[in-house]
């Protein structure tokens, strides 16, 4: 049995206390609905959370040899789950993301987040190539390019994104400088900067200076700079093929009022719905933005739009903190663990999480695009929350057995 | 590789600053949205949810002298489809068999006019009450159907006083910016014409304005109640000086002609008792959707529907007028009540031209009173020499020929009164000859008038000189019951002294009591008739009918104008109509029935 009092408390009071708000929000975000089904998801929450805190335990009680051991097994399944749902999945809003098992909606997503997390984990802790081999650059790319292929199939972009995160934050846990992050990076920022010839060629020629100091090795330099020039070139011809839907879609996400009664209403009324809160919001089921159906989608992506309108600024940040202490938590029994293998876990769970809330937080303020991603703890849904509770289940874990190897 | 690793301190410090640096980015867009954009973003956001819906006030009534309905307000019922409610194939084809409509044709309109599936989508406007009692009785037939209530104005039919009533239409963009944007706005109802728009200030009310919180998809969650309605204030009624028992009779007068005008005026004051243009057109039918093909049968109907003769129908007055050349002579000494000139004999030679008597065989000589009572032309061109253009010109002008009376009604036409400078004008310098003085001062010629001009100089003839505005808005009765009734307003006085203006009277009762009167049928023992008749050329056909008739003459109330177009002699025509006209005020006036018997004879 485990000494209760030893466990990592305010972890694990962090993500109560911001499960608890989540049910409190999705009540009032459904308070007023027309369906008695859609006024009763908290209720659903509820339970969900209930299940969550069951995955939670077993996940606290498992000693952390049995994920090393079986790591990639897992990773093996939920790909075996994800081509699944290709198959047989649930289609919503066409996109194809749930396994039906009678009653419960499963995503394979959330499952393969955690296979992921811990098949590069296991195959950072035993590697004895250095952190900037090709080889094994090469291989755990290929661990997370398999899921994030398949996700892109159902498509859910949003999501595809997670597993490119936990790579990253891997690559640079496991001791990868972040000057070669940026550099493999790189072709990104020349994807947005080719909008704009200008800028292009002047972003290209810093690449080049830094490309000049760092020294990388020849390879790695060519294939940076050719990366760069492709991305850079491809740009301005994908953006021409584009069709106007999807034009229209990113204009909107750079500037939400260009149409604000079609792709930029969400954005238009979740700023609308936080401002008005103001610093003390407008009180727990009085947001008139929430109550009057102008918030979309407000029990799930924008749930955080609800707590701005109701809680203002005081709750919004009350959040922020609880999920800061999160981090905070999990950075240092990271750095404080002697395994390898669990340090990477504890990193890599706290790294989701808050690439979850940024990209969410910063849609509902209108600072990132509409991608999908749910709001860790607080959105509705049963196998994010679940999914949510199972990594801070990993982070108190490794908190409880810093000392083993 | 060299330099490729990172120690764990370093990590974790690195990791650090990204976890504050993720945090402060979202809490600066917090604080952007929350306290930065506050104002505005709470602003839009009751914007969002409160719709200001105007609160429509009753438009104000209007009644003759009586206090009997000429315009009033009646309900008018739209069926409306709100999708979000409709049951398929239960709603559209039970509605489209009720209204007789094709249920693709009903489908259309509710995709027409549908704003939000939560709003009605009007289908048909102005419904029979029966269709409303069907809908509402049977409310299980139509899930989703509807009924929107507003009012409309209903104009009482059998007045044909569209003339002076006008009728209400959509505010048009032109005069949304003549008449401010403040109590008007698109869609608004204004007076287009007649009263209705001379006191669409008065008659309107103003608006009031009900707030009431919506959802996203327009559905209403009843009053909002952060802000009290201000109520709808209605708008005034108005008491008129037209009597329905007149206007009616002037309306059955003229019934068997094609076209003309009645105006009747109370010389003591001024008001219009009654007043109609035939053919008329019904003022209802701009209260509810007027067809395209209705209005184009109305607008290009060749007798001319819309004109609104009373006020704007121009005329040569013919020998109507004859009196005032008498007066004008009179007054300057050119002639007096005994006067003979050269006599009649069918006709007088000016110059290389030869002017008609209209009556061929001629009147002999004849005094002043008698050239009158006769309308004898030959003695008026001797007149209107010894007068001159110019001289006439401005006995016309002080008679308020030339210039619009004022009357409260917009659109009114000020005739045409010319002198030399207007020959000069039109025909060149010494290019035109004196004779055509002879033409003005029997009333043709150039001259144009209209029948309310007309019947205002025959009003300064029969109140001695003192001419008071012709007026329609006899008393205004505020809806806090409050009354205002304007005094009746004196114009202007006719340039006539005492003596000219009784000689004047003198041969308006020769003209129906004279043995040779030209009116002599009209002659009742009852009460006394005075007037005089008018023969009008026309240069496009037939000749105009006219005929002004005062009544009763020892102290005048009453003065008839009647103009039948194209009818022939003043005397054949336009005379009994004013007689019909009179005989109805006389009636009422001493309520006896034996009037209406006795006279009936006489009429023929």
């Amino acid at each position: 049995m485990l000494n209760y009092g030893d466990l990592d408390w305010k972890v694990i009071g962090a993500a109560l206390l911001l499960s608890f708000i989540g049910i409190l929000l999705i009540m009032s975000a459904q308070h007023h609905a027309a369906s008695s089904f859609e006024r009763t998801y908290y209720l659903r929450q509820l339970v969900w959370l209930g299940l969550a805190l069951i995955s939670f335990v077993v996940v606290i009680h498992l000693p952390l040899r049995l994920f090393d051991l079986s790591a990639y097994l897992f990773y093996f399944v939920s790909i075996a789950l994800l081509v699944l749902v290709l198959f047989i999945g649930t289609s919503r809003m066409g996109a194809t993301r749930w396994l039906s098992f009678g009653f419960i909606n499963l995503a394979p997503s959330d499952v393969a987040k955690l296979a992921v997390l811990l098949g590069l984990a296991r195959f950072f802790a035993y590697t004895k190539l250095p952190p900037a081999s090709k080889q094994r650059l090469a291989f755990s790319a290929i661990l997370a390019l398999i899921p994030i292929a398949l996700i892109l199939k159902q498509p859910d972009l949003g999501t595809s994104l997670v597993f490119w995160v936990i790579l990253f934050s891997l690559w640079f846990w496991s001791g990868l400088s972040p000057l070669y992050l940026l550099l493999i990076l790189s072709p990104l920022v020349s994807l947005v900067a080719a909008f704009h010839w200008l800028a292009w060629a002047l972003y290209f020629l810093v690449l080049l200076i830094f490309l000049f100091l760092l020294r990388p090795g020849m390879v790695f330099g060519v294939l940076t700079v050719i990366a760069n020039l492709a991305f850079g070139i491809i740009t301005p011809f994908i953006w021409v093929r584009l069709a106007d839907y999807q034009k229209l879609r990113i204009l909107t996400f750079l500037d939400p009022g260009c149409d604000p009664r079609g792709a930029g209403y969400q954005i238009i009324q979740s700023k609308i719905a936080i401002g008005s809160g103001g610093v003390w919001g407008k009180g727990f089921l009085s947001g008139s933005q929430t109550r009057l159906d102008f918030l979309p989608e407000r029990h799930t992506d924008f749930i955080f739009s609800v707590l701005g309108e109701e809680f203002g600024l005081w709750g919004s940040f009350l959040v922020l903190v609880l999920f800061g202490v999160i981090f905070y938590r999990a950075l240092r029994i990271a750095t404080r663990c002697r395994s390898r293998f669990a340090s990477s876990l504890a990193f890599g769970s706290a790294a989701i999480i808050l690439f979850q809330l940024f990209v969410n937080v910063g849609m509902t303020l209108g600072f990132m695009p509409v991608t999908g991603l749910s709001l860790p703890f607080l959105s509705y849904g049963g196998s994010s929350l679940v999914m949510s509770w199972t990594l801070v289940g990993l982070i108190v874990s490794v908190h409880y057995r810093w000392q083993e190897y | 590789m060299p330099g490729t690793t990172l120690s764990l301190p370093y990590r974790e410090r690195i990791g650090l600053v990204m976890v504050l640096l993720i945090l402060l980015i979202a809490t600066g867009g917090l604080i952007n949205l929350q306290i930065l954009n506050h104002e505005e973003l709470t602003t839009q956001s009751e914007n969002n949810r409160i719709r200001v819906q105007p609160l429509m006030p009753s438009r104000g009534s209007v009644y003759d002298r009586e206090g009997r309905e000429i315009i009033d307000n009646r309900p008018s019922f739209t069926v409306s489809i709100v999708a979000a409610e409709e049951v398929r194939k239960v709603t559209v084809p039970n509605l489209a068999q009720l209204l007789g409509f094709d249920t693709l044709k009903v489908r259309k309109r509710l995709r027409k006019n549908m704003v939000s599936r939560y709003q009605p989508a009007p289908i048909k406007r102005d419904i029979p009450f029966e269709m409303v009692a069907i809908i509402e009785e049977q409310a299980a037939r139509f899930p989703g159907v509807s009924i929107q209530m507003e009012e409309v104005r209903r104009y009482t039919s059998d007045l044909d006083g569209e003339c002076f009533t006008g009728y209400v239409g959509e505010v048009s963009d032109e005069e949304l910016n003549r008449l401010g944007r403040v109590d008007y706005r698109l869609g608004s109802m204004v007076g287009k014409k007649g009263i209705e728009r001379h006191c669409d200030q008065l008659l309107r009310g103003h608006e009031g304005t009900a707030y009431i919180e919506v959802t996203a998809s327009g559905l209403c969650r009843g009053p909002y109640k952060g802000k009290e309605p201000t109520p709808a204030v209605a708008g005034v009624d108005l008491i008129l000086t037209i009597d329905n028992d007149i206007q009616r009779s002037c309306v059955v007068a003229l019934d068997t002609f094609c076209c003309g005008a009645i105006v009747a005026i109370d010389p003591r004051n001024g008001e219009v008792l009654a007043m109609t243009s035939h053919p008329g057109f019904d003022a209802n039918i701009f209260s509810s959707v007027i067809s395209e093909d209705l209005w184009r049968d109305i607008s290009n109907d060749s007798t001319h529907p819309l004109l609104n003769r009373p006020i704007s129908g121009l005329y040569p007055p013919g020998s109507t007028t004859k009196l005032l050349t008498i007066g004008a002579a009179l007054e300057e000494g050119l002639i007096n009540e005994t006067t003979t000139l050269k006599p009649c004999y069918g006709g007088y030679q000016f110059g290389n031209r030869y002017f008609r008597c209209w009556k061929p065989e001629g009147h002999g000589t004849l005094t002043t009173v008698h050239a009158i009572e006769q309308s004898c032309d030959v003695f008026l061109y001797q007149v209107g020499l010894k007068l001159g253009i110019d001289e006439l010109h401005r006995y016309f002008d002080l008679c308020g020929f030339g210039s619009i009376t004022g009357i409260d009604l917009p659109g009114e036409a000020p005739g045409l009164n010319p002198n030399s400078e207007y020959y000069d004008n039109r025909y060149g310098r010494n290019k035109w000859s004196r004779g055509l003085v002879l033409n003005n001062a029997i009333g043709q010629g150039e001259i144009l008038v209209t029948p309310l001009q007309l019947a205002q100089f025959f009003c300064g003839l029969a109140n001695n000189g003192v001419v008071y505005r012709p007026h329609l808005v006899r008393k205004q009765i505020f809806p806090n019951g409050e009354e205002k009734t304007p005094a009746p307003e004196m114009a202007f006085r006719l340039p006539f002294s005492k003596k000219t203006l009784t000689l004047l009277q003198e041969s308006l009762r020769l003209v129906v009591e004279g043995d040779h009167g030209t009116a002599r049928r009209l002659r009742t023992d009852l009460y006394s008739i005075g007037g005089k008749t008018g023969t009008a050329e026309n240069p496009h056909g037939d000749n105009h009918s006219w005929f002004v008739g005062v009544a009763p003459l020892e102290k005048p109330e009453i003065v008839v104008c009647t103009i039948v177009e194209n009818a022939g002699h003043g005397s054949d025509v336009a005379a009994p109509t004013v007689g019909k006209v009179i005989r109805t005020y006389m009636t009422k006036k001493i309520g006896s029935d034996e009037i209406a018997l006795t006279t009936h004879g006489s009429d023929h």
